[in-house]
């Protein structure tokens, strides 16, 4: 890497802004598979849901800890895949028919 | 990893790594603990952060009142140092209903007499504790001052670094299959492949997964694996501090912002016990967030980030498991926490540390949870199960 680029963070994870530097620490720390290290760092936990850091930690972890990728515990996605406003789960049938809640909008 | 060792921990949530914190503040040296999952994988990362005195039985109280007492030593000292914390910002607890408001002044009362200040609001009060909170409808409101909240796997990774370096083995993605005993006690356990560890103290702090463990030796313990569900919002700058309680609506809806922003929102809905963590409640969110929009219309603006499912280990009478098992000597328990393992993990990690050392806990109230309560029926009633 060049000068200039060692000066700046490298970020891994856009949403949680984790950078290499947390990623080889919590390696070092024992963090040994991706679900260790989403809920130390919370990485992959923002809302993209890792799509770009997990590809990512994959490859550095592999390397790090001479493992293959299928070693290494790849979180399941959770749902909502992508966020949802409040605004759109309200018009949902499951609370139009429930009708408790008192929401007097509904 | 360790053939022999003197204490064995079956489960590396928060239980198991206090009660090896514990046990190594008293002189204990070999320990290994072992988890099926990765650290925290169970109950402890899956809740929602909540830590409160202000129960309904004798017996919570008292826990839950020295636990907090802990979760303030422990953030002041070596291991706030490494990364837990105790954010004391309490709970508020809201009545839509008269008779409601009546509970908790009598609530409150109970809470006062065992040393919690938990204390009956009005609208201003509630107001300024609130700010963003649209009070229309509300008939009374009560303050626990000393609850609070911490992220479990901030708690948890603090735990392991000190206990790790204090030289307990912590190892993950290793199962227990079966707890060995002869002549009524326990020897060791057999985890998955077959390979035999050597223990004459093991300790099943293994929440969800607990009553396999002890079926393996005959002792029955009454738990059932409820599934409940809890969502996250993207992160917002700090609107209110408290956990909030909507007390009323049926599944007791509660909202609370997490350290980063996001709001933790939770809802009992009805759920089959023992349906695995995987399986998805699509219904769950919008049942969560609608009752909670009636207080914060401005909730329909945000969006909802991810939702995810956790068991409550939950025991007939809603109290946890603690101590020896009477049927094997060497062998104890501490689970079932019907909800509540997280914010009791500092003083289960005290009171497992004693019964295994002395033979019995400092907490006379702990000696009423133990396995055989349920054999001579003497049960504990707990009203109100939050959060």
């Amino acid at each position: 890497m060049g000068e200039e680029v060692r000066k700046h963070p490298i970020i891994i994870c856009r949403c949680r802004d984790v950078t290499l530097d947390d990623v080889l620490k919590a390696i070092d720390e024992g963090c040994e598979d991706l679900e260790c290290i989403k809920r130390r760092l919370g990485l992959g936990m923002g809302p993209c849901q890792g799509r770009t850091c997990i590809p990512l930690v994959i490859g550095i972890m592999a390397r790090r800890l001479g493992k293959k990728p299928d070693e290494l515990l790849i979180p399941k996605p959770r749902a909502p895949v992508t966020p949802i406003p409040v605004s759109l789960l309200l018009k949902s049938v499951d609370v139009k028919v429930e009708g408790e809640g008192g929401d007097e909008n509904a | 990893m360790r053939e022999e060792v003197e204490v064995l921990i079956i489960g590396a949530g928060i239980s198991g790594l206090a009660i090896a914190y514990s046990l190594q503040k008293r002189g204990v040296k070999d320990i290994l603990i072992l988890d099926e999952s990765y650290i925290g994988a169970g109950s402890t990362g899956r809740c929602a952060t909540g830590i409160r005195a202000s129960f309904t039985s004798k017996e919570h109280v008292v826990l839950m009142k020295h636990s907090i007492d802990l979760w303030k030593k422990y953030a002041a000292g070596e291991l706030g140092r490494a990364g837990l914390y105790y954010d004391q910002s309490g709970y508020v607890w809201v009545a839509t209903r008269d008779e409601s408001a009546e509970f908790f002044e009598k609530l409150a009362k109970l809470h006062n007499s065992l040393g919690v200040n938990t204390k009956i609001i009005g609208i201003d009060e509630l107001k300024e504790l609130v700010p963003p909170m649209k009070v229309d409808g509300v008939a009374g409101a009560m303050f626990d001052p000393t609850a609070g909240k911490s992220y479990p796997f901030d708690t948890i990774f603090a735990f392991l670094k000190l206990v790790k370096g204090r030289g307990a083995e912590v190892v993950t993605r290793v199962k227990v299959t079966k707890i060995l005993t002869s002549s009524g006690k326990v020897t060791g356990v057999e985890v998955k492949g077959g390979k035999i560890i050597k223990a004459p103290t093991v300790v099943v702090a293994a929440g969800s997964g607990s009553r396999e463990l002890l079926g393996s030796v005959g002792a029955k313990l009454p738990i059932e694996n409820i599934p409940r569900h809890a969502l996250i919002t993207e992160p917002y700058k700090e609107a209110f501090k408290p956990l909030v309680i909507d007390w009323d609506t049926p599944g007791v809806p509660y909202i609370v912002q997490s350290k980063e922003g996001g709001f933790f929102m939770g809802r009992d809905v009805e759920e089959k016990p023992e349906l695995p963590l995987t399986s998805q409640r699509i219904d769950f969110m919008p049942k969560a967030v609608k009752p909670l929009t009636k207080f914060f219309p401005w909730l329909r603006n945000i969006r909802v980030l991810r939702y995810w499912v956790g068991y409550y280990v939950t025991t007939p009478d809603h109290h946890p498991v603690y101590g020896p098992v009477k049927e094997v000597e060497g062998l104890y328990i501490a689970a079932g926490y019907s909800g509540h393992g997280y914010m009791m993990g500092p003083i289960t990690g005290e009171l497992l540390a004693e019964w295994i050392l002395n033979g019995k806990p400092h907490i006379p109230e702990a000696e009423r949870l133990t396995l055989n309560r349920f054999e001579k029926g003497a049960l504990i009633k707990e009203l109100a199960v939050v959060g």
